[in-house]
């Protein structure tokens, strides 16, 4: 190969491969829209990213699968957790993981704050990503199939997908705040006081550690039988 | 030794820049605690994991940067045959570099933070980084530009600490809309470590190669372009294998996987080309360490950035791997094995000069450098354990995340243990260079 040969395959290469990625970059921002639901990019989503940033979320949290790898993935949080969770775990994370393995630390963020962060990570859950990342796509599911068709879902799903974000059933969902098997083994509330509780924890107990769930009636209802039937200690029901 | 007085002002660049090393590792150790211990409350509120994240990371990319800047003021006047264009700029840009890192140091401590993964320093230091940088490369073109004789390693050089400045500038503004932000992050982030800094470590390895072995330098020079042309070639569109999940249109998947999957091709020419020269070497063996130091980066450049890139490239396989543990041994690899160990060889070549030393006693430094590569493979082995299990438990077993982790625990312990033999290995690298002498002395 002569050094003329050489300068060329540089020249070549670089260019080449130059032109084609601006070219892409270019479509990527006119095929955006289709994507990410830039419209709906609210003055409290930008609030709340801005939250996202101050608060250095992304150094412990992965989003869209970037940032440090300590700490579960943000990009479909809202699914997974629900608007009170996230604003209950974010102001009080030393009560809900004070019984966890790891812990999340109390950086002081304001009510506020907390709300305009779950606008955020709602927009951000809107993403048409391909479905990433795997593991929260069964509360995506679960999210979408409680609002449109929850007789479509088994019991177990639809309790998962709206409880698997803090309590665990078995091998399913997290071992923050109990399983339902040992829930339901010890509870002495019934039907109708589950469901309230389910609802709003602290008009049954104050001090109770749990947010009140964006659930409807119904929802609440089908989770307080749930937990009943575990009580029985027959099969789920699917 | 050394040919020119300006070349003076490297040592003063390698030293801060080994002194980040050993800080950036210490902090790495203390991460490894969070993950395999569970903290009290009251101190991670506030000393969080992500705060010690942040300084583990920046001191990385300090020490990183201090080092090429270093050995780009050392090789330069070689290289152009005459002083660098000012040596009060390069003190004046030392001065604000070394100025601002502090600061931003003691910043993240008090949370002031602009929140990016890997650029959290904020916008006002950000200004004063392009300054220091807009000094640096203005002082190695105003070189360049004055030297008689002109060289492939010159300009190449020039462009890859151009291209590193501008590209910068990408990750400064704030984006409100997180998957525009994300994809400019990567220009920053990908274009750097597969793209400018690769053009510095080919440059940067060309001259000390023909130094070193004596071979010819048309040689030397043909394949210089010819692996960086293969490197901008395969990584400009092999940034698309960071956009595969952001929510960009499917023809990444394609132009993503198809050209990252070429990128080991021309780190695989550096090993050959390395091989080659170190064969038909003109010049006797003088400090065997150095060679070992040059074959060891060719190699583990390869492995870690190249095969173990290669492996979770394609899109089949990151859907289940991105954004997992899996990333963290590969990043630790790829960063070891390419930039901390091409640091090195420039520490190892430029050092013994600058103290007027021809042949030095290694004896040291061969443990050093034996026990930090030796350590590192198996934090890469270790993370990539972890990282499998997480993936397999997580989201094929669909076992949830906290089940999951707890099950990896060990795996980090184990990570810990090496990362304590590791610091150990560079402490005796940095107070090894810190403390050259003379051989048989």
């Amino acid at each position: 190969m002569t050094g003329k040969t050489a300068k060329a395959i540089f020249w070549v290469g670089t260019l080449s491969s130059l032109i084609i990625f601006l070219w892409l970059t270019y479509d990527f921002h006119k095929q955006e829209p289709k994507y990410v639901k830039t419209d709906k990019i609210s003055p409290q989503v930008v609030a709340g990213k801005k939250v996202w940033h101050k608060y250095n979320c992304n150094d412990c949290h992965t989003i869209l699968g970037f940032g440090a790898y300590y700490a579960p993935d943000m990009t479909k949080a809202y699914f997974r957790l629900g608007e009170n969770n996230i604003v209950s775990i974010v102001m009080n994370p030393e009560k809900v993981y004070k019984n966890s393995f790891r812990k999340m630390p109390n950086l002081g963020v304001k009510k506020e704050e907390a709300v305009q962060l779950v606008e955020f990570l709602k927009w951000v859950g809107t993403i048409e990503n391909r479905h990433w990342p795997p593991q929260d796509e069964k509360f995506v599911k679960a999210f979408r199939l409680r609002e449109t068709g929850a007789e479509k879902l088994n019991k177990a799903d639809i309790v998962m997908g709206a409880c698997g974000g803090c309590h665990s059933l078995e091998n399913l969902g997290r071992s923050i705040a109990g399983d339902f098997n040992d829930i339901a083994k010890t509870t002495s509330f019934d039907r109708a006081t589950l469901v309230k509780y389910t609802l709003n924890p602290q008009s049954v107990r104050p001090d109770s550690g749990m947010p009140a769930q964006n659930v409807s009636p119904e929802t609440a209802a089908l989770i307080a039988d749930f937990i009943l039937s575990l009580k029985t200690g027959k099969e789920v029901q699917k | 030794m050394i040919a020119y007085e300006s070349q003076r002002v490297a040592r003063w660049y390698i030293e801060l820049s080994l002194i980040l090393f050993c800080l950036q590792v210490v902090l790495g150790l203390w991460l490894a605690i969070n993950y395999a211990f569970t903290l009290p409350q009251g101190l991670i509120d506030v000393f969080s994991f992500a705060t010690a994240r942040a300084i583990h990371t920046n001191t990385l990319v300090a020490w990183m940067l201090l080092g090429f800047m270093g050995g780009a003021y050392f090789i330069l006047p070689l290289e152009c045959k005459r002083e660098l264009f000012s040596v009060k700029i390069a003190y004046l840009q030392l001065v604000i570099f070394a100025g601002t890192a502090v600061t931003a140091v003691v910043g993240f401590l008090f949370g002031w933070t602009q929140g990016k993964p890997l650029l959290e320093i904020p916008v006002p230091l950000d200004i004063l980084i392009v300054v220091a940088a807009l000094l640096f490369v203005a002082n190695v073109a105003m070189t360049i530009f004055q030297a008689k004789e002109k060289s492939v390693i010159q300009w190449m050089l020039l462009a890859g600490v151009t291209f590193l400045s501008v590209l910068y500038l990408f990750g400064i503004p704030f984006f409100s809309n997180l998957n525009a932000d994300y994809y400019y992050w990567w220009w920053v982030i990908h274009l750097w470590v597969e793209g400018a800094w690769e053009l510095i470590t080919a440059a940067i390895v060309a001259y000390v190669i023909l130094e070193v072995t004596g071979v010819e330098r048309k040689v030397v020079e043909k394949w210089l372009y010819v692996e960086t042309g293969l490197f901008l070639f395969t990584g400009l569109v092999g940034t698309g294998h960071h956009y595969y999940w952001i929510g960009a249109p499917d023809y990444w998947l394609w132009w993503g996987g198809i050209f990252s999957a070429l990128e080991p091709l021309p780190i695989a020419l550096m090993v050959l080309d390395t091989w080659m020269h170190i064969k038909e070497r003109k010049n006797p063996i003088v400090n065997p360490l150095l060679w070992t130091y040059i074959m060891g980066l060719a190699l583990f450049h390869f492995l870690g950035a190249g095969v173990f890139g290669f492996i979770h490239t394609l899109p089949a396989v990151n859907y289940y791997t991105h954004g997992s543990q899996i990333t963290v041994s590969h990043g630790h690899l790829a960063f070891f094995g390419a930039y901390a160990l091409l640091n090195l060889v420039v520490f190892y070549f430029a050092l013994p000069k600058l103290k007027g030393i021809e042949k030095f006693d290694d004896r040291l430094g061969v443990w050093g450098f034996w026990t930090m590569v030796i350590s590192m493979v198996f934090i890469g082995l270790v993370f990539g354990v972890a990282g499998v299990l997480q993936t397999y438990l997580e989201r094929i077993l669909d076992i949830g995340y906290s089940t999951a982790h707890m099950s990896m625990m060990f795996w980090f312990k184990a990570v810990l243990f090496f990362g304590v033999i590791f610091l150990a290995g560079v402490i005796m690298t940095v107070y090894h260079l810190f403390t050259l002498k003379k051989a048989g002395a």
